[in-house]
This record gives C-alpha cells, sequence and structure tokens, in this order.
C-alpha cells in the first residue's frame, strides 16, 4: 500500500482549474449518439415485438405453426384475387384478427397505411392513367391539341385517369394493405423465436433453423456490446470528432466486432460440442396441439375457401 | 465537506420501457469513496451511467457541482469539456473501453482531446504506465493483452485526464487474485490523493476493504438505505431483502443444516 501511494505521479494529485479552458458553441448530435439511437431502436422493437406476442389475445394463444400455416396460405389468396370487394372482404376480417388479438389498432394500422401507400399507392397510381391502362377516362387532367406519336409510344389527345386504371390500383393497394396486415398480424402475436421453429413445418431444413434462431440471439448480445462501445468512447470525448477520426475509429471498432464474432462463434461451438452436438441438428418437438388450435386451424380453413370461392 | 454530484427523483427505464432506476435521490461528497451495491439487475451500472452523463434519466435531476447535466447542457462545449475533464468513467467490459491501435494511443487519447501537447500527454502516460506496471505493454495493441492487462490500461486511459471523479463499475469483475490486491491498493491510493471514487459492485468484501458509504439498491431499483459500509453490511435483514445473500443448505458430518451466506459475514477471517 505505502509502495502504490509512492507511485502516484503527481499530476493526479492536482486540481482540474476552476473554470475549464473556454471552448464556445453547441454541439450538434453526434454519430456516437445516433449510433446509440439506433442500437436503442433495434432493441426496443424487438422487445415491444415480444411484448405484443406475449399477450393473451385469441392469436397469441394459437400455435405458431397454425399461423404459419395461416400466413403462407391467405398471401396466396391476397394474390390470387382479382376482385376489389373480395379484398375488401379479407381486410375486415384481418382488421377483426388484430381486434380480437388485442393489438394497438392505431399503432397497427399506421404502419400497414405508411407502408401501402408508398408500396401500393403511389407505385401504382401511374397506371391509373390511359397512357398505360387503356379504358373509359373519369377524371380528364390534360388536353392536348393533337395526338402524339414518340417511338412506340402513342401519346392521346386527352389525357387522364380510367376507371379501370383506378381500379387496378384500388386493387394493388388493398393487396399490399392486406399482405402487410397478414405479416405483422403473425409476427405480433408469435415471439420470433417460435416463428422460425415453427418454419418446420414449411419443411425448411433444421441447419437452417439453428443457424437463424442463434443468429437472431446474437443480433442482441452485440448491440449491448456496440451500446458499451458507443458508452465509453463517449465518456471520453470533449468536443467535436473530425471526420477522419470518426472514420477511424469506426473502422477500428468493427474489426474488434469481428474478431469478437468470431471468439464468440468458436465458443459456441464449443458450448454446443460439450453438450453432445455431433454434426447432427435435434429440434425438440412441437407440443400436441390443443383444441383451441385444431378449432382455430379448421375456422381459418373455411375462411381461406369461403375467400378463394368469392 | 463540499457536494459534488446531487440526484433527485432519477429515474430511468431502458428503450423508455425496461425499468432501471426508480426515483433514486443521492448526494456524492468531495474526496468520499461510495458503493453502490446491489444485486444482478437492479440498476447499479445504470446508476453510475446517469451520475457520469452518459444516458439521461427519463424523470429526474442529476446535478454536478451546481450545473444540471442533461443531454442539452452536455451539447455545450465549455459545459461539456468541464464535466468531461472531472468525470472518468471505467466500463466493466475493458474490451469495449479500449478502442485506440496500441496502449500508448490508448493511454495519450484522453489528455490529447483535452487539449495538452502531445510531450505533456507523453509523459502522463509514462507515469501512469510505471505506476500500473505496464510499461513493457506500450506498444501492444489490446486484443494482445490479458485480462487483467486490458484492465489496467482501461484505469490508465482514464487516469491520464486526471478526473477528479472516477467511476468503476464492477472493477474486480473475472481478475486473478492479484490483480485484484493490486486494483484495491490503487483505488484507496487514488482516494488518499484525493480522488472522488464512486464503484458499482455486488462483492461486499471489497466495499468492507475500503471502507466506503454504501448506497444499496433494491431488485425493485429504488435506492434501499445510504450509509457507512461497517453498519449496512452488518444489516443482516437488508441483505437478504435485497439478495445479496442468500439461505445456505449443507452437511456437517451426518446433518444437513442451512444459514444464511455470505462470505463476506461469515466467511471472514
Amino acid at each position: 500500500m505505502r509502495d502504490m501511494r509512492d507511485k502516484i505521479p503527481s499530476f493526479l494529485l492536482e486540481t482540474a482549474p476552476a473554470v475549464s479552458e473556454q471552448q464556445t458553441g453547441t454541439l450538434k448530435e453526434s454519430f456516437i449518439d445516433k449510433g446509440l439511437m439506433q442500437v436503442g431502436e433495434v432493441i426496443r422493437t424487438a422487445y415491444l415485438q415480444w411484448e405484443f406476442a406475449s399477450r393473451t389475445g385469441f392469436f397469441q394463444r394459437t400455435d405458431p405453426r397454425i399461423k404459419i400455416l395461416f400466413l403462407v396460405v391467405f398471401a396466396v389468396i391476397i394474390s390470387l384475387k382479382r376482385e376489389v370487394y373480395a379484398e375488401l372482404l379479407i381486410a375486415l376480417f384481418l382488421f377483426m384478427s388484430v381486434a380480437v388479438s388485442r393489438l394497438n389498432l392505431i399503432s397497427f394500422y399506421k404502419r400497414v397505411f405508411l407502408f401501402s401507400f408508398f408500396f401500393g399507392f403511389l407505385i401504382a397510381l401511374p397506371s391509373s392513367l390511359n397512357l398505360i391502362t387503356k379504358g373509359d377516362i373519369v377524371i380528364p387532367l390534360v388536353h392536348l391539341s393533337q395526338p402524339h406519336r414518340f417511338w412506340i409510344y402513342q401519346i392521346p389527345a386527352e389525357i387522364g385517369i380510367t376507371r379501370e386504371g383506378l381500379l387496378g390500383v384500388c386493387l394493388l393497394s388493398l393487396r399490399v394493405m392486406n399482405s402487410l396486415s397478414l405479416a405483422l398480424l403473425v409476427l405480433f402475436t408469435t415471439p420470433l423465436p417460435e416463428i422460425i421453429k415453427a418454419l418446420k413445418v414449411l419443411r425448411v431444413p433444421d441447419v437452417f433453423l439453428v443457424i437463424l434462431s442463434l443468429s437472431y440471439k446474437y443480433i442482441f448480445i452485440f448491440a449491448k456490446t456496440l451500446e458499451d462501445i458507443h458508452l465509453a468512447k463517449k465518456s471520453r470525448l470533449v468536443g467535436k470528432v473530425k471526420s477522419t477520426e470518426g472514420r477511424q475509429w469506426i473502422a477500428g471498432r468493427m474489426a474488434f466486432i469481428f474478431r469478437k464474432t468470431q471468439r464468440r462463434c468458436e465458443e459456441v461451438f464449443k458450448a454446443m460440442v460439450a453438450r453432445g452436438f455431433s454434426q447432427e441438428i435435434r429440434l425438440h418437438q412441437f407440443r400436441k396441439l390443443t383444441l383451441h388450435d385444431h378449432l382455430v386451424g379448421w375456422g381459418l380453413l373455411g375462411f381461406a375457401v369461403l375467400f378463394l370461392a368469392l | 465537506m463540499e457536494e459534488i454530484f446531487r440526484l433527485e427523483k432519477v429515474s430511468y427505464r431502458y428503450h423508455g420501457l425496461i425499468p432501471a432506476l426508480e426515483e433514486v435521490s443521492l448526494s456524492l461528497q468531495k474526496g468520499e469513496r461510495l458503493a453502490v451495491i446491489g444485486a444482478n439487475g437492479s440498476g447499479k451500472s445504470t446508476l453510475l451511467q446517469v451520475m457520469s452523463g452518459l444516458i439521461s434519466p427519463s424523470e429526474g435531476t442529476v446535478w454536478f457541482r451546481d450545473r444540471e447535466v442533461t443531454e442539452k447542457t452536455l451539447r455545450d462545449k465549455t459545459f461539456l469539456r468541464f464535466f468531461r475533464e472531472r468525470v472518468g468513467y471505467v466500463f466493466q467490459d475493458p474490451d469495449v473501453q479500449n478502442f485506440c491501435p496500441t496502449v500508448l494511443d490508448e493511454l495519450t487519447y484522453g489528455p490529447l482531446q483535452l487539449g495538452l501537447s502531445e510531450g505533456e500527454a507523453l509523459d502522463r502516460a509514462v507515469e501512469i504506465m510505471r505506476m500500473l506496471l505496464i510499461e513493457n505493454l506500450k506498444d501492444r495493441p489490446s486484443y494482445m493483452l490479458s485480462g487483467g492487462e486490458k484492465k489496467r490500461v482501461a484505469i490508465g486511459s482514464v487516469l491520464t485526464m486526471n478526473p477528479e471523479v472516477l467511476f468503476l463499475d464492477e472493477p474486480m469483475n473475472g481478475l486473478d487474485p492479484r490483480t485484484q490486491v493490486f486494483l484495491l491498493e490503487l483505488i484507496l491510493a487514488l482516494s488518499e490523493a484525493g480522488k472522488t471514487i464512486v464503484l458499482a459492485s455486488h462483492d461486499l468484501s471489497l466495499v468492507s476493504e475500503l471502507e466506503t458509504r454504501v448506497a444499496v439498491l433494491s431488485e425493485e431499483h429504488r435506492v434501499e438505505k445510504v450509509g457507512p459500509a461497517r453498519n449496512l453490511l452488518g444489516d443482516e435483514e437488508l441483505l437478504l431483502r435485497v439478495n445479496l445473500i442468500h439461505e445456505h443448505i449443507h452437511p456437517h458430518g451426518d446433518t444437513i443444516h442451512s444459514h444464511r451466506h455470505s462470505h463476506f459475514l461469515f466467511h471472514r477471517h
């Protein structure tokens, strides 16, 4: 102890000046804070998904295998239907399923509408013009003095939105909306590890399922490591980071994560070997289907047949 | 005594969802040694990170020398520098903290950030290496070091900034007994040199050796009690309640009996 006291460097005995060297101005949000927020968002989304999926709603209680089959069958039906009213009925059915699963309707449909607006409605909108879809013009837009011919395209004198085009846009938007609702319904009512396991009913090889489930798990372990790395950098920052320095730091940390991943991978393999792994993967079997699962399964099949017949 | 830190009803929820701290009020005096103890997941590391301005509380306020520590105030360059040159944080996992190419770069990083000349930064690094007995590791990259060496480098990288307050998160975790003794002596020497020490640990013998003031965190993430180590470490009911000691069953010859167990309280020599 005496030795240690004698070794304390003299600068450590100095106290910091009452006022630090002046550096005026305000810092913008640094890439460290942005990185931290992104990592936080990954964990937050997964936590919310797990929390929704663990509630005691109608779909949450159903076996994941039934839900996976429901997802595949209904995705096919949604893309097969060519009538707007059939898509509307499916949308209503999905809405009721979301409601009985006690999911937050507002936040659920906010996501659905946002994505279907961009990836359904906006993308399909130009096809409603008579330039692409021929038919009766219901909303005239532009009048030209005469029709034009440009390369292989014929531009008519009157350009507008056609009835057939509008129906096409509605159909495509509804398909996107229904597909999204369906996928999110299954995602928000089933913990992700259960979904991965249930892919077995679709004959996905076990080795693929094990890799998928290990990868999913380690995302969170490394998200935590990443969070700590960012905090460690933040704890020693006293000003703005130069972009070169920032890039060097990121490159160094990427190499660190890579080394750590490699080491972790070796350790996981050893842990698997220590517990009897011998190149052959044996996943434990599913629980037996309950009466609830059978009823839901047959019920969903009934609806599927009904929608197909429409 | 001069108050350095003050926390008023600080709560923190990870990602706005998972509670980690609930209405924690605490004050820290200049030059004192404070140990935050509690079971795993009670919020010890979170409390240290909130105090050192690495994360911002969801509710409540943190004061450092009568200035509020918030995300906004830490964007003010003057305050950021004032705060960071006085507050050092040593992470539990030294791997996340050592981010420079070599040990020497690691030790000079902080002083150079503070605007010291290269010569001064180098002098500090050499003195710290001598104190921590890591002079021979100067040019090594951090991934070529053992666990104990990495820890010494991590502590050294903070000490070269000469902070007034030193936060240590589980400082003894995963270290061999010799490094543990070295670290214990180092903490005591730094404390005698006038540094304020705050550590998070569930190692009751470490807290006893350092004779700190203790803040006990419950599993509900609240401060259960604050007081001197010698008083709180003898409070068996309190330690049992916060899950720091447990009922232990073991055989004595032919009879099996149970008693409350802690390596600090009952197996001390």
